[in-house]
């Protein structure tokens, strides 16, 4: 062997090693965009991941031992049975998303009919102007507020100051700090959404395929969760995919509609699939992929040229309805996940009106929610709205949201 | 004889001075912004019984501390005719550096707050340095740095936010000093040295002069470059400041914090009479400036507007002010 066939060796292996070196690092951490809380995936379908799952049922029985951890109201006046007056304060108003909860809210109301709600809030996602518009509702008197937190931590010290001055506090969408408020209603697990995110993403590109993720922003924190849990969910089940890149969008349809041009660019035939990560994200990447005319090739009533199987990208995500119908209708996307936002914001004046009542206290296990029956509390001082819910071609028509 | 005759004279000289001062203070640009602010807290105060409390102005105090703080540096700058667009990112990029240096290098709190404002200063200084040197026009400069110090909060946060501080953090966002919150003694502190500072100090003349004839400010010897570098770095000061004490206030720090605040603080600064080509301005009007817009969005709120309304009305008011402003400018001359 010459000294330079050695020499070559040597700098090959080192530079393995240098590559060896971040992929070992990375298989402990998580992907970019997740957050580091503790992760729980769910059961794999059939077929994949390990073999039967030891005691799933001692964990259940861990979650619902947890004790209440919420807040409480001081010296909230007694408002049983009589009008109340809620103020909405969600993370930004004039958006799909935000609409739907809001006519969920004024659904409930009207049915109850001892409750006002309204809906008022910053016109970005912003945690500065959404502290000063809770600052200044409970300046004005509510008898209870709803939100949906941009920062989970800092918007608690002002919802704390809410309890404080007697007005109840109930969460929906986005968490903040437990001890922030009394209850928040959980859209849905964080778990069972990113099982049905994989789910239907590998049954589009298979288990081995390569995908990017398109997300509102690295801080929020559904976002991160939903990140993390698909990746456990993945590592769990899907150990081949191949996990390209994060980009993020800041909620803003535009900018993903360009971050996804990026990623085509960027990968080429390499990338499979897509993830929009939120109801602005979703129709952006969806938009970008088709006027890249690299929409699926199954639907052959396209008019346009269908790429190759090669080429063909699948987009997979979370949006409203309305936004994603014209996507679906034309093939380019098979699977919308969600939960229904309508559902949601029902969900959270009936909790309050059971809150404001003494029907939900600390402690309780399940609350009456009108129409969705009876929903479980969980982690605490959550309430379950449900399992997720995947629009497909044949049901999203029948929402209007 | 001669005291009897001077005494009338005396009287009437004091009259006529009081009342030509009184003139002058009504239609000047604060006078103006004054009565308009008055009366509409008068209006806004019949609305809602909660508007015109105690705890609500303090409140409000609070929640306009950060956009005043950097509202009297941005006052200094626009005086020179220059602008900094970048307040906002330097806003986000302290805050971040402040949590970082806390929880990531594990330095001691105060020293960690001490790093958080220093780099805020450095931020400025660097805006005035390529302002002063290489002569790039304050606009642009600070329009390039808007984006690069934003991009810096997000590359060092990795989209991870500080959170979990010691308790004593929290006492200077959220504590009181005698009765009242500290943001509204530390403001008022700095109101009161900065419109000294402008009004009564060779520093001060300069930066006028510095506006209405940069050349002319040259020739007659005053440290242009000098006084241009010390605005911009009071400016990130100022910037680090804010940061710091909105830390203590929401208990974490994000990269995203202050995006778009600049906007406000110039509308404070160019309502409160300040000429945005350069030459004239004062600290009282931006504070008068500062507390117009407040006033409307609290009391309006109060009376039942909605939010995305009520955006729409401070504008309207803003417009109004300004013409009026013009209109009694006729008059002045």
């Amino acid at each position: 062997m010459s000294r330079k066939t050695v020499t070559m060796i040597v700098l090959l292996s080192m530079l393995m090693g240098l590559f060896a070196l971040p992929v070992a690092s990375q298989e402990e951490e998580r992907w970019v965009g997740s957050d580091d809380l503790p992760v729980n995936p769910l059961e794999c379908p059939e077929g994949f991941g390990p073999e039967a799952t030891e005691e799933p049922a001692e964990g259940a029985a861990e979650a619902e031992m947890m004790e209440y951890d919420g807040g409480q109201p001081v010296d909230p006046p007694d408002l049983a049975g009589q009008e109340i007056t809620l103020i909405d304060i969600p993370k930004l108003i004039g958006i799909g998303y935000f609409n739907a909860t809001t006519a969920g809210m004024q659904e409930a109301a009207e049915e109850l009919g001892n409750v006002n709600v309204s809906t008022d809030g910053p016109t970005e996602g912003d945690i500065v102007q959404q502290i000063e518009f809770i600052e200044r509702y409970i300046t004005q008197g509510v008898d209870g507020i709803l939100f949906a937190a941009n920062d989970p931590v800092a918007i608690s010290p002002v919802l704390r100051d809410a309890l404080a001055q007697g007005i109840h506090v109930v969460g929906y969408d986005a968490n903040s700090e437990p001890d922030a408020r009394e209850w928040f209603v959980n859209q849905a697990e964080f778990n069972g959404i990113a099982k049905a995110m994989m789910d239907s993403m590998v049954q589009e590109i298979g288990p081995d395929g390569s995908f990017a993720i398109v997300t509102s922003s690295f801080t929020a924190p559904n976002q991160m969760r939903w990140i993390s849990e698909m990746w456990a969910y993945a590592q769990k089940c899907y150990p081949d995919l191949n996990w390209l890149e994060t980009v993020e969008s800041q909620e803003d349809q535009n900018l993903a509609f360009q971050q996804t041009q990026a990623l085509i660019n960027r990968y080429g035939e390499e990338l499979d699939g897509v993830f929009g990560m939120s109801s602005v994200a979703f129709p952006g990447a969806a938009d970008a992929v088709q006027q890249a005319a690299l929409c699926s090739p199954d639907d052959a009533d396209e008019d346009v040229a269908a790429p190759s199987e090669e080429e063909a990208i699948a987009i997979v995500g979370l949006s409203t309805p309305n936004q994603m119908k014209p996507f679906v209708e034309n093939g380019c996307v098979e699977s919308v996940v969600l939960w229904n936002p309508v559902d949601l914001g029902y969900a959270a004046v009936y909790v309050m009106r059971a809150v404001v009542d003494g029907e939900l206290q600390p402690g309780d296990t399940e609350v009456e929610a009108g129409r969705l029956g009876t929903l479980q509390v969980v982690n605490g001082s959550e309430i379950l709205l449900g399992p997720p819910f995947v629009y497909t071609e044949d049901n999203i028509f029948d929402f209007d949201f | 004889m001669a005291a009897v005759e001077q005494q009338p004279l005396q009287t009437e000289t004091f009259g006529q001075r009081l009342r030509a001062w009184l003139t002058r203070l009504v239609i000047s640009q604060e006078g103006i912004l004054l009565i308009i602010t008055i009366i509409a807290m008068l209006v806004l105060s019949t609305q809602s019984d909660r508007f015109l409390t105690a705890r609500n102005l303090t409140r409000e105090a609070v929640l306009l501390f950060e956009v005043a703080m950097m509202a009297l540096p941005m006052t200094y700058i626009i005086i020179t005719g220059g602008i900094d667009l970048s307040v906002g990112s330097i806003f986000g990029m302290s805050a971040i550096i402040l949590g970082f240096a806390w929880q990531d290098a594990g330095l001691p709190l105060e020293l960690a707050i001490a790093i958080g404002i220093l780099s805020g200063m450095i931020a400025g200084f660097v805006n005035g340095l390529f302002i002063v040197r290489v002569g790039v026009p304050p606009l642009i400069m600070t329009l390039a740095t808007l984006a690069l110090y934003r991009g810096m909060a997000l590359g060092i946060s990795q989209a991870r936010s500080a959170r979990g501080f010691p308790d004593w953090f929290y006492e200077v966002g959220r504590g009181d000093f005698l009765g009242l919150p500290w943001q509204i003694w530390i403001l008022g502190a700095a109101i009161l040295i900065s419109a000294i500072v402008l009004a009564r100090t060779s520093f001060g003349r300069g930066l006028y002069a510095i506006g209405n004839n940069e050349l002319g400010a040259r020739f007659a010897g005053i440290p242009v470059d000098r006084y241009k570098l010390i605005i911009y770095t009071f400016s990130g000061f100022m910037s680090g400041v804010a940061a710091w004490i909105f830390t203590s206030r929401v208990s974490t720090t994000r990269s995203d914090m202050g995006t778009g605040i600049e906007l406000d603080v110039i509308a404070a600064v160019v309502l409160g009479g300040t000429d945005i080509f350069g030459g004239s301005g004062t600290i009282a009007g931006t504070v008068i400036g500062l507390i117009l817009i407040q006033v409307l969005k609290s009391g309006l709120l109060l009376s039942g507007v909605k939010g995305d309304a009520t955006t729409v009305m401070v504008g309207a008011v803003l417009i109004l002010a300004i013409l009026i402003n013009n209109l009694v400018g006729r008059f002045r001359s």
